[in-house]
């Protein structure tokens, strides 16, 4: 996972000044002003809001498109794409079906919003659709489309949403195999990880390691982002060894702490998170 | 032992470095020369890395400055960059790991005031763990009074991290308060971080929670 990810929905400058929560939902209920319920969506996501009308306001705007339009400061169908991503952190199963039709979108950075946000979700009604996404392989939904850095598919999210849903059928984990070879390492640490979470096989946490060395930083920091995410305690000295900023050493160790079990202990991951201090 | 001719070649490896990796490997080098005896200017060059935005060698450079000690607080407190938000981080985890008490002030506005959580976090370790032994008692005291208040007012900071921080720092000044009329502060703010119904993340709850059996298993017998 790249830690570039938890910032993508940051607020629009300008916007950024303490709200209420009846505020925030006032803000997203109104549709002149996207950038105003841009920022709503975000903040009820980020604040954890479990105001009854939060969800059925979230899905409201989820299902709202709108073009580009750099004169309002707002991308393509951005309010959509937060309002998914404060689904996927509010945990109400009552967002499913519509995070279930944007996956569906013409709009690929919608569709990597809300396959992040099932996954938050554990939606299981999601895996088949997931899976269908991917199911080309490589050379189909990871083949790089022309002009564009972008995968055809957003294959990372739709990857990760895979394993943090964590349904280990035989035929889920076939169809992410072949990810694990493709020649982006991102996408082979988001592999390695879905494939860590579904099976515990120790291999792919080595694998994960293996790109804890990556030359690129970029690349090392979405390997520590993934073990934390997978809590893999048999990486605490590689990612305590690995050359990247302490700040993502330490919420990677506190993934280790919070979701890992065996060994090393806690108080050992502990006491290397001192040290990075 | 490395003579002055060596850390020269070394200072120019750090200097003509082209490459991030040749960078990296210069840092460590002259790092690991580092000693409380080096001179001014191979100190302002490990002073000069943390600024270079490659972690690797800022590590290094934290490490070698660290080694150096005391010499390295002066070269510290002037080289700060108020616009390079990596590189202050990285020269006040330099201080929080020399201990050294003229960097007191700095800790406690960086943790009071600076919007990194970086620099944050490493500003509360430090206050943890400044050496103060040297000094007497009355002002010892007076300092560690100042590091406790300090830490108090950041118990509820708005980053895990800074939090677990202060847990952490709580518990070094506890160990070196021993005994103290501020030992019952100090175990009532690392409560407030113990209590999962008041701290919300896990992990600063378990590492509070460490701190105070730490204490309580360490505390002189009535």
């Amino acid at each position: 996972m790249a830690p570039s990810d938890a910032d993508a929905s940051i607020p629009l400058t300008g916007a950024g000044e303490p709200i209420s929560e009846a505020e925030a939902l006032r803000r997203l209920r109104q549709s002149e002003d996207l950038s105003l319920q841009y920022y709503a969506a975000w903040w009820l996501g980020r604040m954890r809001s479990s105001h009854p009308e939060a969800v059925p306001l979230l899905c409201t705007a989820l299902r709202q498109r709108q073009p580009e339009d750099p004169s309002i400061g707002v991308g393509t169908n951005a309010v959509a794409r937060n309002a998914a991503r404060a689904l996927g952190k509010l945990g109400r199963p009552e967002a499913i079906p519509d995070l279930l039709a944007a996956l569906e979108d013409e709009d690929d950075g919608l569709r990597e919003a809300a396959a992040r946000a099932l996954g938050q979700l554990r939606a299981e009604e999601a895996v088949e659709p997931l899976c269908a996404r991917l199911a080309s392989g490589p050379q189909g939904a990871g083949a790089p489309r022309e002009n564009s850095p972008k995968l055809r598919e957003p294959c990372e999210a739709l990857i990760e949403a895979l394993g943090d849903i964590g349904s280990p059928r035989p035929a889920v984990v076939e169809v992410i195999v072949p990810f694990h070879d493709h020649e982006r390492p991102i996408i082979r640490a988001a592999a390695a990880r879905a494939l860590l979470q579904l099976t515990g096989e120790r291999r792919w946490g080595e694998s994960l390691l293996e790109l804890l060395l990556h030359p690129q930083l970029q690349v090392r920091r979405a390997a520590l982002m993934d073990l934390g995410a997978v809590g893999w305690r048999p990486a605490l000295e590689p990612i305590r060894g690995t050359l990247a900023e302490n700040s993502l050493k330490l919420i990677a160790l506190r993934g280790l702490v919070e979701q890992g079990q065996g060994e090393p202990g806690a108080e050992a991951v502990l006491a290397v998170m001192d040290e990075l201090l | 032992m490395t003579s002055a001719m060596t850390r020269t070649t070394l200072i120019e490896a750090v200097q003509q470095a082209g490459t991030a990796q040749e960078l990296l490997a210069a840092a460590q080098a002259l790092a690991a020369a580092a000693a409380p005896d080096m001179e001014a200017e191979a100190i302002g060059c490990l002073v000069e890395l943390l600024g270079y935005n490659n972690p690797g060698a800022a590590v290094a450079a934290v490490d070698g400055l660290i080694a150096i000690g005391p010499a390295a607080v002066s070269p510290l407190l002037e080289g700060l960059d108020e616009h390079n938000y990596g590189a202050r981080a990285w020269a006040v985890r330099a201080l929080a790991g020399i201990g050294d008490v003229r960097g007191l002030e700095l800790l406690e506005s960086a943790l009071g005031n600076d919007i990194g959580p970086s620099v944050r976090r490493a500003a509360a370790r430090g206050l943890g763990q400044l050496r103060c032994e040297a000094l007497p008692p009355g002002e010892q005291e007076g300092i560690r009074q100042r590091a406790l208040a300090a830490l108090e007012r950041s118990l509820a900071d708005g980053e895990w991290v800074v939090r677990y921080a202060v847990a952490v720092a709580l518990e070094g000044l506890g160990v070196s308060l021993a005994g103290s009329p501020l030992h019952g502060r100090i175990r009532t703010a690392l409560d407030q971080l113990a209590d999962p119904t008041v701290e919300d993340t896990c992990v600063v709850c378990q590492r509070a929670q460490l701190a105070l059996q730490r204490l309580t298993a360490s505390a002189p017998t009535p």
